[in-house]
């Protein structure tokens, strides 16, 4: 009986416990990676940013700091560095950087800004053209390093055109009237977003631009002016 | 193979999931390999009659 030719792949039971056995091991695997998500994104805090540790996503403390984009030779792309570049692509969390005229927000002062410009993000319904973190729409700009975007810099046209003398008031003066400032074909409609709003909007838009999203969006550091270089 | 990790926050994804080899060899040992012992148990139990 042991030479008696068969074909198994004509075999329907061995086509059941394949499918099984796949299903299976990518439920347990699908489980196993989530798990490992969740604790990925857990927002960091305000003693890790102390102690100078790098997390996925930080504290919202980091709109204090001033925050690059630098290139990440050995992970193959750029990562924020968040308070200058300790010379092994980690963050310093040494170079504070003026946000809206203060460097001594407090975890629950930026967290409850960067959570009023979330909320304004969500009613306004932004990723109905914008892009935040691969949700939303490429009708406008992706806006998940919008911050690192050299337009809105010391050198870009973006704080001539609205008489800011720094970048977040730039972005705030123009979220609050983007129909007066033409950067686009497809021009911004104005969405009646208010001065504290856009300073909220402003915060998030910053402490996203801290996170750690393994080089997403790709080619943005192709930006003339996004990576910084020392 | 198996280099040091390099992610900002490591894991055993991390590790795995440096390159599509290391990926993809997980994988394989993973579904692959135990599709190879069905196949043959399978024949095995045709072969027997059962």
């Amino acid at each position: 009986m042991e030479n008696k030719p068969t074909s198994v792949w004509t075999s329907n039971r061995f086509w059941s416990r394949s499918a099984g056995w796949v299903t299976g091991v990518a439920a347990v695997l699908l489980i196993l990676l989530t798990f490992d998500t969740m604790a990925q994104i857990t927002m960091g805090t305000a003693e890790d940013v102390e102690n100078k540790v790098t997390k996925r996503v930080p504290s919202p403390i980091v709109i204090n700091y001033k925050i690059t984009y630098e290139m990440d030779q050995r992970r193959g792309h750029e990562v924020p560095i968040i308070g200058g570049n300790d010379g092994n692509g980690k963050s310093l969390f040494q170079e504070k950087e003026k946000f809206f005229g203060r460097d001594d927000w407090t975890e629950e002062e930026a967290m409850e800004l960067v959570n009023l410009g979330k909320l304004t993000v969500q009613a306004k319904n932004c990723m109905d053209c914008h892009t935040l973190l691969g949700n939303g729409a490429y009708y406008a700009p992706d806006l998940t390093k919008a911050w690192l975007d050299p337009a809105w810099g010391p050198e870009g046209p973006m704080q001539a055109m609205t008489g800011a003398s720094s970048k977040e008031e730039a972005m705030a003066t123009f979220l609050q009237n983007p129909d007066k400032y033409p950067t686009h074909e497809r021009m911004m409609p104005n969405l009646g977003i208010t001065a504290e709003e856009a300073k909220g909007v402003v915060a998030f838009l910053k402490h996203m631009s801290t996170i750690d999203t393994n080089g997403f969006p790709r080619n943005f550091g192709k930006i003339k002016g996004a990576v910084y270089v020392e | 193979m198996i280099e040091p990790c390099t992610d900002v926050v490591c894991s055993i994804w991390s590790i795995l999931n440096q390159g599509p080899m290391t990926l993809t060899i997980f994988l394989h040992t993973l579904i692959v390999l135990p599709m190879v012992w069905l196949y043959f148990d399978e024949k095995k139990k045709l072969q027997r009659g059962e």
